[in-house]
Formats: structure tokens, C-alpha cells, sequence
């Protein structure tokens, strides 16, 4: 909709104004008039409830991460290894019908810390952080395929299209950096299955999508001119379009759209001299670079990552995700998981660490987790012994950190075998909810009037998990 | 009469189906119809004034809006579940609530409505229930327990209850409303519930209104939608803003129609024809433009959502899409009554499987992102096809929000879930096939056998690569089978190894590295994508046909018909709770009974059924939806027209949704005189276009004398006083762009195109399924890549960051409307790309061939981009914003950068975590055949610094919004 009357004089004051044309957002930024002197799209806005933390860092580790090989060991299968069984359903995929054996895990396992949580010894660091650390073992995903599951955990939304959970907490509570965009996004160089939907800001305001740092290249698209363009000539390009749009705006004195247009090139302009100052790590000392493992191989791009969310977020970022890629082990398990276990074990455990020295842990959640979980057999394809596992929706971890979790605890339980979880078993709109709730927001209050009805995260509301809060 | 007493919600199904039930139904209907066309207001029976009748009123009160609410909103949580009552409070019983819950206040006091926590907590104030924002208690509802209560809070028996309820469910009409007459919800109370007539606006047959001329000035001309809009200006009193200016009218109506800007002759030649007929003739001239059909074309591919790929993980290639593109151009351009297109859309393979271009048509029904791997179960596959056909085709041609259906009887519109599984059971025997249909005449071909040649070599290379893997592994085997004295028996050594038991095989993969196996799985992927590409110049159709449920997959090049059809048609059932698992009742086809009349009429009976047999069902379907007396479709299609003629807002504001919960129109009469006057002017939308275009309306200026009394008085401009400005959408900025620079290449039709997007997108990695899909490379030619942006490949998965930027939709959900947001990337996209950069570049070069004194390249300019001669003052800015450009580009002479030939690939390989390179040709770069852009470093300083001039005039804001 685009009216010439409609735009309230609010929303071009502020660089990151636009149309918004909905009645929900307008009535958001009026609610907030009263209180805030900041305003716009990402003006900071008022919690529904106390919050547990302010800000939110989400380490998504994506291919469905194996519960059974990382915080929830099975000796039962170790019994039952080789053993052969047969599956035909009509809900199971062509990959999880047919004959099946059990798997049992090549790992070993520790009980880490005071509170002697569970898990594989290759997780040598994080072990040392482990009474920080709450585990999960009840969630359940619904989806077994990599791109809807991708969908559902970061959107609500099986199909795609929605908002991500990072637009919902910023297009609720808005951020402390007018700056920056206050949903961030750190994906691999390779995006995950499902691209960039699983960070778009579906019907929500465009100023609520998660902005990717690209992690080679330009770290935001065209940041910056073609070379050869200094920074003189860019100014004076910008001069001469604010004359013009000048001149074109005495012409058009009520139309509002004009000086937001205006002030976007201005925010451009300064953001250009501030992204890539946030992204040098340079300034980091060499303790800091080596506790997150920058510079060593295994390590070096995870541990990047972990220490730009804790920049990020220092800097009045609100939502960082994080994106850790390949844990689709069907095959080769023992090498792979390894692998990938040996990648973020120290970069997760030194976030952690930091973020408690600078005493910024108390008020960040740190969530980690993926998509699904593994299943206890697999169909042993092609007959090698090579084993690894198949999707499993049923059973899946997650790892909480951070403000309002309940640190040391271990929550839920998977079946003798880890094929689906028996313990305080909940849908992932719960954990949605859950995660809202410490940030401070209402699952049930943080809608958007959207194709006929209020739309929110959790699609059609759902439980808080108070199981998981300390 | 139906006789509720013995009517349970449990004896329904069987009741509704005597004949008795269906007569009193066919009297409500009859009443329904009458009363909405005569708009009666059949008056409450007068009430007796003595106690006894006044509670009976308050136990009916109870029976008939009290008790439903209560079960609707608090039951579930409060007495339902015995074992789980939250807040120890239960709502079942009046004594429940006298008692209370925890806090051991009374819920209420009988007679005191102040009182009580039920009507604190209802009003969110101190405790909020029900807690969800979606289930809240409007006022309307808040003041139905208030009067209950004030009442003395009664609870009548059930044999009273039922009383009641006999009563009031034999009146179709009373002052709470009506009853929609429709196949039935899952509950009575559902079935038997009551709207407002205002709501069912859209259901109500389409009327023929009459203008009213007499709202018009006496010297204004006759238009009947001026009447229209008049009427309500001088009820506002409110006058309209004058006529626009000539130029201003011309660029409007040029981008309204083809989606591009007039060009400076074009300019020229309007201001100077004084003819009476120089605006009609415009109009005739631009609908008879090519331009237009690819204008409105997208318009109309933003609501079925075209895409070249199949979304999801693999987003494999759709080969065969295009032609359903350029069906829908032409179509705009031939004027296709929209009757008809809608019949050739949905049931084009029904109509007449022998001609092409309806096989074509059909590919309507692919059009949704889709795919089925061995990673997800058929039949989830299959429910959500069909979800989604029956969602899209809600939205596209009745405005209907059906998705809110799938899992309960509709909350607001009279759309029971069983309505929603009917539609879903006329489209249950579709199936997806890639249809033989030989290319037409009028489809572009040109160019396929070089293409074909390029694919089929990339595929031999491919394969030969993954070949030499092979060799390796078996080499490897047979190694491991002599060593252990196997010998190799028939067949060689891959049919000995799988003659061999489980454990005495080589282990998996034996012989091979993990380079191996991810190079392996890369390749793959890359020979089924090559197959895939190769059947773009093959001729069939992304189409479908009619029969029963056929096995699918999609790492299958392609979908042909099958050979023959064994078994039958899938039986659709309501799914309880929309869960695939829980199958409820059958259903047989049908359409929204609530707007089934028309169908009634052709089959005297049943609530719009369709016929059950394999074919046919889906063309009575589409009959439904192109009849003239489907009380939606004429609606919903003039009000998409309008909606893009004036500035993105239709009469009714949610062109997908006609429902309760979507916008009121704002000129409800003036909707259905235009819905009425589309279907006796045959459908045809250049016929409505011209009515829209001619009226004054649509001729206004965007600015007003008193601009500050106009926004007080119609803050949302919905009257339309002044006409409303809107941006470019993201095509119109990239195609202007190039009609600017003189690089506009005019083709028409074919397969996607690939321009130049940000390198970095085109060469970054994209995941499908543990192996990487391949590099956007350009097309070639500047002639290809510089085609119009519909033409442009739409890839799903991968973004081109300056369309997406300037809110062009994603290809998931259907889109009736764009955003028109403002963010910073934009400026990024539109000042620092290298492609907005080279298409400055272009237009600078050109207009220095035209014109050589500095201050007529300047002129030039404005001319080309902006349509008007600069202002002495902006031709004075720019002349010396150029002069200190060419003196920064004559000391700064720009290094050739040569595209790159190949891009290595790095992968973590998933079967064993461990990283691998692979490099990925590009053979585009590497082969010769790509003729470059004009680049910085190939002209002279004077053309770049014009080309900065040019570049600041594409990013100006009156380049960018239409007036």
C-alpha cells in the first residue's frame, strides 16, 4: 500500500523508516511512543515479562546432529549391535523402511563436571563448562527431511515463508543498536538446506530479516563500491542525489516516502566505515583468538564465528545464529561425528567461558541444537561395516546456556535405544515458546496480523517447558 | 422441520443426510438468498413482558451464546480434562463457577457482572484468559457474559437447552444474524451458528448497482466509476484533486501498462498531440504493446508463484516451466476471455489433451514448490500436494483463505472443514507428469541446439569423470577378490561382489578416498541436474492429467506419463485436526457449499457436488469457479486489476481473502458494478483496463490543494482524492535501468535467461543434499542476459540480490500484494553493484555517441531516466559533479578484471566429516563464447565520469517512484 497521506511523521525520523501499512505495527510503534526516544523499526521496546536475558545466541548445528554419539549415551545398543529387524510403515520415508540393524555408538562417554552431565569424550572442552549447561533430551521435531526441519526448528513453520525466530524476538523487543540490524546471521560459506528462507523475515517488516555476514566476500552484499570508487567520489555521488532528491522533494512536500529513501543512503554511507570494524578481529588478544581456536584448522571457522556472536552482541546486536554445517552422518559415522564434535567443542566452550568473564552470560541465552535427531539403526546400505545413522524426528537434543536456564541439569529422556524421547516430551513450538518466554516475550502476545489471522511463532500457540528454567 | 431435540452432534452426519433435513436445509437456503438479495430485516418477534418470558430469554441467552462460548474458549482448560483443571476452577457447572478456583474468589456472583473473576479475566484485566491473542473475547462476546450474568447467570437443563435450540435454529433469520446455509461443520453449534450480513458480503451474489450519476458535477463526464467514487468524496466532503499533468499521466500510465518508462520520443509525440483522442489512443496503443502481456503477466505469476526450480532441498530444475510463462504473456496480450483462462489453468488436460497449449496452460496446477526424496514419506508427500493445490487455488480465484479449513470448521467464515477436503477430493485425481506436447509456432526455440550441445557436453565430461571413480573402486575390488582368492565370475567384479554374503564383501567404498566419495557424490548430482536441463529443449510440458495416485520421485530427470493406470483414485477424508494420521470421514468432491448455488441449479440437489468420476470432476470444478454466478471470481479478478492501477491497494485491500477477516471493500458497489460489467463484457480484462484508465480518477493528480484537510479527513486515502504514488517494483527498476542504457534486448519468450547477478551469489555454494549445486553462469550474450526481468531464470534457492532486495516476493506462498519497504541494502544494491554500475557505464557511452557538448549529455540523461529536460540549477549541479568526476577518473584508470574460468568448491564430505575440494568449471568464462559488458576500463575517463552522473540519476528517488 502506498498512500501519499498515510505515513505517520514518525516513520521517516529515524533511516530504517518505511511503508509499513499495517495496523499491528503501527499500533507497536504508538504503545512504544510513550516510553521510548528512540523510535522506528528497531527502536527498543518493552518485554511482555521479566526478562531471563536480553539477547540470544542460536548455534544451529545443521544435517540432525545424533543424540546418541553427542549428550545421550545408549549401552543398550552396544547389546543389541548388528542386531537385524525389519520396518514397513506408510509414515516412514523409503531411507528408514526396509531391514535395519541397531548401531551402537563408537564413542565413549564421560559424566562431566559437578553436576556429571553426560557426554562423548571428544567434547574435551566443553566438558570443563559442562555445570553451565542444561540438556534436553525431550524435544521432538515432525519432519525427517533436512529442508523442512531446517524450516520448522528456525521458523515455526514446516513449509517456509515465516518469520524466523530471530525476526519474531527483534520485531519484539527491537535492538539497542540503531546501526546495525539486530537479527544476525552467520551461516557457512554454503548456505543451509532451505537457503535463506530459514533466516527471512516472512510477513514481517523487512527490517526484521536476519542479515547474513557472509563468511567470505563481502560479509553484506555490495557493502562497498566497485574498486576504484574512492570514498570522496562516493561522497560526492551522495551530494549530488541529496540535491536532486532535495529539489525532487519540494516538488512532493507530502510525500513521506521520500526523505526515508533519502536517509537510507546516509545509513548505508556509515555503515560502510562500521561493519568492517565490528568484523576485525585483530583487536581481539591473542589468549582470546587462541581459547576460541582461531587459527588452527579444526577449528578456525567455528571459532571465528563463536567469537563475532560475542562481538556482535556486545555491540546492542539482539539475535546472532550461528551455523554449523555437515552433521548428516549416514555413513562413517565415528570419522565424521569426530570431526564435527572436534570443530565446535572448543569454540562453544570458550563463548561460554567469555561471556561469563565479561559478565555477559547471565544475560544471553545460548541455545544449541539441530534439526532432528539420529536414529538407533540404520539399513546398512551397500553392506560395509562403515556404519553411521539415519533422521530421526523422535529424539534430538538441545543444549541451553545463558540467563534463566537451569544450569547443570539434565531434563527428559529418550527410550533405552534413543528411538524417541519418554520424558517430558514436547513439540517444538513449546521450545519456541520457551525460548520467547526467557527472552522476556509472550508467545501468545508477540502476533502479527497476517492472511486472515494473528500469526505467531509457535503457529498455534503452545507450552512453556518450565522444566528447563532455573 | 428438523427436529435439533434429536439431533446431537452425534446423530448429525446421519440426520443431514435424510431427505427431510435436506428440505429444511433447501428452505434455509432459499430464505438466505432471498433475504441477502432483498436485504430484509425480518423483525424480532415482540417479547411479553412478563417474568416468565424474560427467563426464558435469559436461559435461551445462555443456550445460544453463553454456553458456546464458554465451550469454545474455557472448557478445555476448565473442566474437560477431570484429571487436569487449571486453576482448580470448573467452568462445566454454574456451581463450579459460584464456587471459584484456587484463589477462592467466585468466578461470578449472579446479578453482579462488576464481580467475579471470570469478567476480569476476559477483560485481561489482572489476569488474562483465554491467554492467547487469537482466541481472545472480542467486546461483542465480553458483553454476552455480562448480560448473562447481570441476568442472574441461568443454566438451563439440557431438555431445555434443547428447546432452545430447536427454536432458534428454525429461523434463518433473526437480529443476531443469519444462518449460511452449508454441507455442515463438525458441530451444530457450527452448523447452526449465525453471521452478520455484512460479513458474508462476499458471498452474497454479485449485484448490478447502478451508478449514481447524480453524485457527479453537472459538467464532469459521464464515467460510472467517477459516480462511484464521487458519491463517497461528496459524503466525505471531500473535492478531488485536479487532472495530472500530461507527462506526469504518461509516465503513469506507460508503467502501468508495460512496466516501463515512455521513452523520450514517446514523450515527445503525447505532449504534442493536441487530438480530443490522444489519451484513448495511448491506451490502445499500449495494450496493443507486447510490453503489456509481460507486465501483467508477472502481476499474475506473483499469484500462482512461478518458479524454474522445485524449491526445497534439491530445487531441481523445472525444465519445462517457461512455457507456462509465456502461455500466461500471451494470454494477457490476446485478451483470453479470463473465463477462460481460468478453465484452461485448472483443467486445461481435461478440456482437450490434444491441444498443446491447454496441456501447457494446465502446468498451473505444478506451479508450488514440490519434491519427494527417499529422506520423506509418500503419503506426507502426496497430503501436502494436495494441501497446497487446494490452498493456492483459494487464493487465487476466489479470495478464499482456505488453509484455516484444513484443521477445524473455518473460525469466521462459513467454510466448514469438510468443504475444504470436498475441494481437495475434485483435485485428488491429479497426478504430475511431464506431458509430450510439441513446441507451437509462437514459442521461442531459437538458439536450443547450441544450448542443447553445451548441456549435453558438460553431461559427457561429468559422466567420464565419474566413470574414472568407478574404475578406481573396482580396480581396488578386484584387487581385495584376488587377494582373498575370489574368483571373478560373470558379470565382472560388481555382479561377484553382490553375489558375495554381507560380510565377506570388500568393505564400502573400498579403494576409494574421501576425495573420492564427495567428488563422486558432486558428480552425481551433476548428471542428474545436466539430464534435467537437457529436457528444456525437449518438447514436453510441466503439466498434469487425471487418474489414480502414481509413485513419485524426484531424482528422476523427469516424469513422463505413465503407461498405463492401475488402481483408483485416492479417497479423501477429513483429516481430524488436519493430521494425516487421523483420517476422519470420506468425503466425495465438491465446492464451498456456501457458494454452491450455481452448481445447485445444474444438478437440482446436494450441496455443489462434482461428478466422482476420474475425469471431469476437476473442469466441473473450474466451470464453478469462471461461472458467472460464482458470487467470488469476478470480484476477486477486477479487484486485482484495480488494485495495480492505483498504487497498490485494491477496493478491497487483501486481494487473497474475501473473508470475514480481510478488509471490507471500500467501494462495495462500485466492486461489484465493475465485477458485473468485466462478465457481461465478456471477460475481458483490456476491455476493464480501458474502463479504469479513461475515468477521471485514475487521470488525477497526486498532490491537492488542501493537502492538510485531505489527510485529516481520509488519513488512507482510500477515497482517492489525489491519486496515490507507489516505487518501481524490483523488475520495473532493473528493466528501466537497461531500457536507459539502450542494452534492453525485447525477445520475448523461452527458457530463463542469466543475467549478471553479484558474483558472489552467482558463485557461492548451495547445498543439495551433501553435494553443491552448480554456479550461476551468466548467459553468453549482453542480448540474452539483458532481456526483461521476467524472462530471467527464477531459481528458487539462490538469490538475485538486486530484485530481492527491491521486495520481490519469495516463490513459496502466493503473493497478492508487494511490500514497498525502505531498507539500507537497497542502497547498497542500487549505488555499489557492479551491475548497476555497467548499466550507468552503458548509458553514458550512449548518450556520448548522441550528443557531444557536455551540457546536451546532461540533458540527455534526464531525458533517458527521468523522461524531462533538467532545471538550469540541476544542469548546473551535474555539469559540475562531472567535471570533478573526470578529474578523479583521469587520474584513476581502472584495472581490467578478467571473469573467473573455474571456482573451487570446499566441502566437509558427509560420510566421513572430513573436507574436500572439488573445482567447478565455468565454462560460460572459460569457453570463448562470453562477450562482456561494457567495462570501466575499456572507455575513456569522460564516460565514466558521465556514467557517475548516470548512476546518481538511477538511484534518485523521482527515478524510483511513480507520481
Amino acid at each position: 500500500m502506498n498512500s501519499p497521506l498515510s505515513t505517520s511523521r514518525r516513520s521517516f525520523l529515524y533511516g530504517l523508516g518505511a511503508t509499513l501499512g499495517t495496523a499491528a505495527f503501527n499500533a507497536l510503534l504508538n504503545d512504544e511512543a510513550k516510553s521510548a526516544e528512540v523510535n522506528g523499526p528497531l527502536a527498543p521496546r518493552a518485554p511482555h515479562n521479566a526478562p531471563r536475558a536480553k539477547n540470544c545466541i542460536f548455534l544451529f548445528l545443521e544435517g540432525g546432529p545424533s543424540h546418541i554419539d553427542t549428550f545421550d549415551p545408549k549401552p543398550k545398543l552396544a547389546r543389541l549391535h548388528g542386531e537385524r529387524f525389519t520396518r514397513n510403515d506408510k509414515f516412514a520415508s523409503a531411507m528408514a523402511s526396509g531391514t535395519r540393524y541397531y548401531v551402537q555408538s563408537p564413542f565413549k562417554f564421560r559424566r562431566a563436571g559437578e553436576s556429571g552431565l553426560p557426554m562423548n569424550e571428544e567434547f574435551e572442552h566443553l566438558a570443563g563448562v559442562a555445570d553451565e549447561l542444561c540438556l534436553y533430551h525431550g524435544l521432538q521435531a515432525e519432519s525427517i527431511n533436512h529442508p523442512t526441519a531446517c524450516y520448522h526448528i528456525n521458523t515455526g513453520n514446516r513449509f517456509g515463508g515465516d518469520p524466523a525466530i530471530g525476526s519474531w524476538v527483534t520485531y519484539g523487543l527491537g535492538s539497542p543498536n540503531q546501526d546495525l540490524p539486530g537479527f544476525m546471521v552467520l551461516p557457512e560459506a554454503a548456505y543451509p538446506q532451505g537457503g535463506a528462507a530459514n533466516w527471512s523475515n516472512g510477513f514481517l517488516p523487512a527490517f526484521y530479516q536476519g542479515t547474513a555476514l557472509r563468511s567470505t566476500g563481502s560479509p553484506i552484499l555490495d557493502l562497498l563500491p566497485p574498486e576504484g570508487t574512492t570514498r570522496d567520489v562516493q561522497r560526492g555521488n551522495l551530494d549530488l542525489l541529496s540535491a536532486l532528491n532535495r529539489q525532487h522533494q519540494q516538488k512532493h512536500p507530502h510525500h513521506d516516502q521520500l526523505a526515508a529513501r533519502m536517509e537510507s543512503y546516509e545509513l548505508a554511507y556509515r555503515m560502510q566505515a562500521k561493519v568492517p570494524d565490528l568484523l576485525d578481529l585483530s583487536r581481539e588478544d591473542a589468549g582470546t583468538l587462541a581459547r576460541y581456536g582461531v587459527g588452527e584448522k579444526m577449528t578456525d571457522e567455528f571459532g571465528r564465528k563463536c567469537l563475532l556472536a560475542r562481538r556482535l552482541v556486545e555491540r546492542g546486536v539482539r539475535f546472532v545464529q550461528v551455523f554449523s554445517g555437515g552433521w548428516d552422518s549416514h555413513d562413517y559415522i565415528e570419522r565424521s561425528h569426530r570431526a564435527r564434535i572436534r570443530s565446535i567443542d572448543r569454540p562453544v566452550a570458550a563463548l561460554l567461558g567469555d561471556l561469563r568473564q565479561r559478565g555477559m552470560l547471565d544475560d544471553t541465552l545460548v541455545v544449541m541444537c539441530g534439526e532432528f535427531g539420529r536414529s538407533p539403526d540404520n539399513g546398512l546400505r551397500g553392506g560395509g561395516m562403515a556404519y553411521g545413522r539415519d533422521h530421526n524426528a523422535k529424539a534430538m537434543f538441545a543444549v541451553l546456556a545463558g540467563g534463566g536456564v537451569k544450569a547443570g541439569a539434565e531434563v527428559g529422556a529418550t527410550d533405552e535405544i534413543g528411538a524417541a524421547a519418554v520424558e517430558q516430551v514436547r513439540p517444538i513450538k513449546d521450545f519456541h515458546v520457551t525460548l520467547l518466554h526467557l527472552l522476556g516475550l509472550n508467545d501468545n502476545k508477540l502476533t502479527y496480523f497476517h492472511a486472515g489471522r494473528y500469526k505467531q511463532l509457535s503457529q498455534t500457540g503452545g507450552e512453556l517447558i518450565e522444566e528447563l528454567i532455573g | 422441520m428438523i427436529d435439533p431435540v434429536r439431533n446431537s452432534a452425534n446423530e448429525m452426519y446421519d440426520v443431514r443426510r435424510t431427505s427431510g433435513s435436506r428440505v429444511m436445509r433447501h428452505l434455509l437456503v432459499v430464505l438466505f438468498w432471498l433475504a441477502a438479495a432483498w436485504g430484509g430485516n425480518v423483525q424480532a418477534e415482540e417479547k411479553a413482558e412478563t417474568e416468565a418470558a424474560q427467563k426464558q430469554q435469559a436461559e435461551r441467552h445462555f443456550t445460544l451464546n453463553v454456553l458456546p462460548l464458554l465451550k469454545s474458549k474455557c472448557f478445555a482448560c476448565h473442566g474437560e480434562k477431570a484429571d487436569d483443571v487449571k486453576g482448580e476452577l470448573n467452568m462445566l457447572s454454574r456451581a463450579g463457577l459460584l464456587e471459584g478456583g484456587e484463589s477462592g474468589e467466585a468466578a461470578l456472583v449472579p446479578g453482579k457482572p462488576d464481580e467475579g473473576l471470570l469478567m476480569a479475566a476476559v477483560r485481561w484485566d489482572g489476569i488474562e484468559m483465554p491467554p492467547k491473542e487469537n482466541d481472545r473475547l472480542t467486546e461483542t462476546q465480553i458483553k454476552v457474559l455480562q448480560k448473562w450474568i447481570a441476568d442472574g447467570a441461568p443454566w438451563p437443563d439440557a431438555a431445555a437447552q434443547r428447546r432452545h435450540l430447536a427454536d432458534e435454529w428454525s429461523r434463518s433469520e433473526t437480529n443476531d444474524g443469519v444462518i449460511v446455509p452449508t454441507s455442515g461443520g463438525l458441530a451444530d453449534e457450527w452448523t447452526y451458528r449465525r453471521y452478520q450480513v455484512d460479513d458474508l458480503w462476499a458471498y452474497r451474489p454479485i449485484t448490478r448497482p447502478d451508478a449514481p450519476w447524480s453524485a457527479l458535477p453537472d459538467d464532469a463526464a459521464r464515467h460510472p466509476i467517477d459516480a462511484f467514487l464521487q458519491d463517497r468524496l461528496n459524503q466525505a466532503g471531500l473535492k478531488p484533486a485536479p487532472p495530472a499533468d500530461r507527462a506526469v499521466l504518461l509516465r503513469r500510465l506507460t508503467y502501468d501498462l508495460t512496466g516501463l518508462p515512455p521513452t523520450p520520443k514517446q514523450t515527445e509525440a503525447f505532449l504534442a498531440d493536441d487530438s480530443p483522442r490522444a489519451y484513448e489512443n495511448l491506451i490502445d496503443r499500449l495494450l496493443e504493446s507486447p510490453r503489456y502481456g509481460e507486465q501483467w503477466a508477472r502481476h499474475w505469476l506473483d499469484v500462482t508463484r512461478y518458479g524454474d526450480t522445485s524449491g526445497f532441498s534439491r530445487d531441481d530444475p523445472r525444465p519445462n516451466a517457461w512455457r507456462y510463462r509465456d502461455y500466461v504473456i500471451r494470454a494477457f496480450n490476446d485478451d483470453k476471455p479470463f473465463d477462460r483462462f481460468i478453465a484452461e489453468q485448472i483443467a486445461g488436460d481435461e478440456l482437450d489433451e490434444n491441444d498443446p497449449e491447454l496441456l501447457i496452460a494446465a502446468g498451473y496446477l505444478r506451479m508450488g514448490p514440490w519434491e519427494h526424496t527417499g529422506m520423506s514419506v509418500a503419503a506426507v508427500t502426496r497430503q501436502q500436494y494436495l494441501d497446497d493445490a487446494t490452498n493456492a487455488l483459494g487464493e487465487t480465484f476466489l479470495g478464499q483463505v482456505l488453509r484455516c479449513a484444513k484443521c477445524h470448521d473455518h473460525k469466521f467464515d462459513p467454510l466448514p472443514t469438510r468443504d475444504y477436503y470436498r475441494l481437495m477430493a475434485s483435485l485428488a485425481p491429479v497426478q504430475l507428469a511431464e506431458r509430450s506436447v510439441p513446441f507451437l509456432p509462437q514459442e521461442n526455440t531459437t538458439g536450443f541446439d547450441g544450448r542443447r550441445e553445451r548441456f549435453q557436453r558438460l553431461l559427457d565430461e561429468a559422466q567420464q569423470a565419474q566413470a574414472a571413480i568407478g574404475r578406481k573402486e573396482q580396480l581396488a575390488q578386484r584387487k581385495w577378490l584376488e587377494d582373498r582368492g575370489v574368483e571373478i565370475g560373470q558379470g565382472g567384479v560388481a555382479a561377484t561382489v553382490r553375489k558375495l554374503p554381507q560380510d565377506e564383501r570388500p568393505p564400502r567404498f573400498y579403494g576409494l578416498d574421501y576425495t573420492d566419495l564427495g567428488v563422486q557424490k558432486v558428480l552425481r548430482k551433476r548428471i542428474e541436474y545436466l539430464q534435467q536441463m537437457l529436457l528444456t529443449f525437449e518438447p514436453y510440458a510441466l503439466s498434469v492429467y487425471s487418474g489414480p495416485y502414481r509413485q513419485y520421485s524426484s531424482n528422476k530427470a523427469m516424469m513422463p506419463m505413465p503407461e498405463k493406470m492401475t488402481g483408483e483414485v485416492e479417497t479423501v477424508s477429513i483429516l481430524m485436526g488436519g493430521s494425516i494420521e487421523s483420517p476422519g470421514e470420506p468425503v466425495t468432491p465438491g465446492v464451498l457449499s456456501a457458494a454452491a448455488y450455481p452448481l445447485r441449479d445444474l444438478h437440482q440437489d446436494g450441496w455443489g457436488e462434482l461428478p466422482e468420476s476420474t475425469t471431469g470432476r476437476r473442469l466441473e470444478l473450474a466451470r464453478w469457479i469462471a461461472s458467472e454466478q460464482n458470487p467470488f471470481t469476478a470480484r476477486v479478478i477486477v479487484n486485482r486489476i484495480w488494485q495495480h492501477h492505483f498504487g497498490g491497494r485494491g477496493i478491497v485491500a487483501t486481494p487473497n481473502n474475501f473473508g470475514v477477516t480481510g478488509k471490507r471493500p471500500t467501494h462495495p458497489a462500485l466492486l461489484d458494478f465493475l465485477a458485473a460489467w468485466f462478465m457481461d463484457n465478456g471477460w475481458s480484462i483490456k476491455k476493464l483496463h480501458r474502463l479504469i484508465l479513461t475515468s477521471a480518477a485514475y487521470q488525477r493528480s497526486g498532490d491537492h490543494a488542501d493537502m492538510a484537510a485531505l489527510r485529516e479527513a481520509d488519513p488512507t486515502n482510500e477515497l482517492l482524492a489525489v491519486y496515490p504514488p507507489r516505487r518501481l517494483t524490483a523488475e520495473e527498476i532493473r528493466d528501466s535501468m537497461l531500457l536507459l542504457s539502450g542494452e534492453l534486448d525485447l525477445t520475448m519468450g523461452g527458457p530463463g535467461v542469466f543475467p549478471e547477478i553479484n558474483r558472489e551469489v552467482a558463485l557461492q555454494p548451495i547445498h543439495v543434499m551433501g553435494s553443491v549445486a552448480p554456479a550461476w553462469q551468466p548467459s553468453p550474450t549482453p542480448g540474452e542476459r539483458n532481456r526483461r526481468s521476467i524472462y530471467v531464470y527464477r531459481q528458487r534457492n539462490r538469490s538475485y540480490p538486486l530484485l530481492e532486495v527491491f521486495n520481490r516476493p519469495g516463490s513459496e506462498t502466493s503473493c497478492e500484494r508487494r511490500d514497498e519497504t525502505t531498507v539500507t541494502p537497497q542502497a547498497f544494491a542500487l549505488l555499489n553493484s557492479q551491475n548497476t554500475y555497467d548499466r550507468a557505464l552503458a548509458a553514458a557511452a550512449r548518450i556520448q555517441q548522441q550528443a557531444k557538448p557536455k551540457s546536451d549529455q546532461i540533458d540527455a540523461a534526464f531525458r533517458l531516466a527521468l523522461g524531462r529536460a533538467p532545471t538550469e540549477n540541476e544542469r548546473k549541479l551535474c555539469l559540475d559533479h562531472y567535471e570533478q568526476m573526470l578529474a578523479h577518473h583521469r587520474e584513476q584508470k581502472p584495472k581490467p578484471i578478467s571473469p573467473p574460468t573455474e571456482v573451487l568448491r570446499n566441502m566437509v564430505e558427509e560420510m566421513t566429516g572430513e573436507s574436500f575440494e572439488w573445482t567447478e568449471p565455468l565454462d560460460i568464462y572459460a569457453g570463448g563464447t562470453y562477450v562482456a559488458d561494457l567495462k570501466p576500463w575499456a572507455v575513456e575517463p569522460e564516460t565514466r565520469a558521465l556514467a557517475e552522473v548516470c548512476l546518481v540519476l538511477m538511484n534518485s528517488n523521482e527515478f524510483v517512484y511513480v507520481y
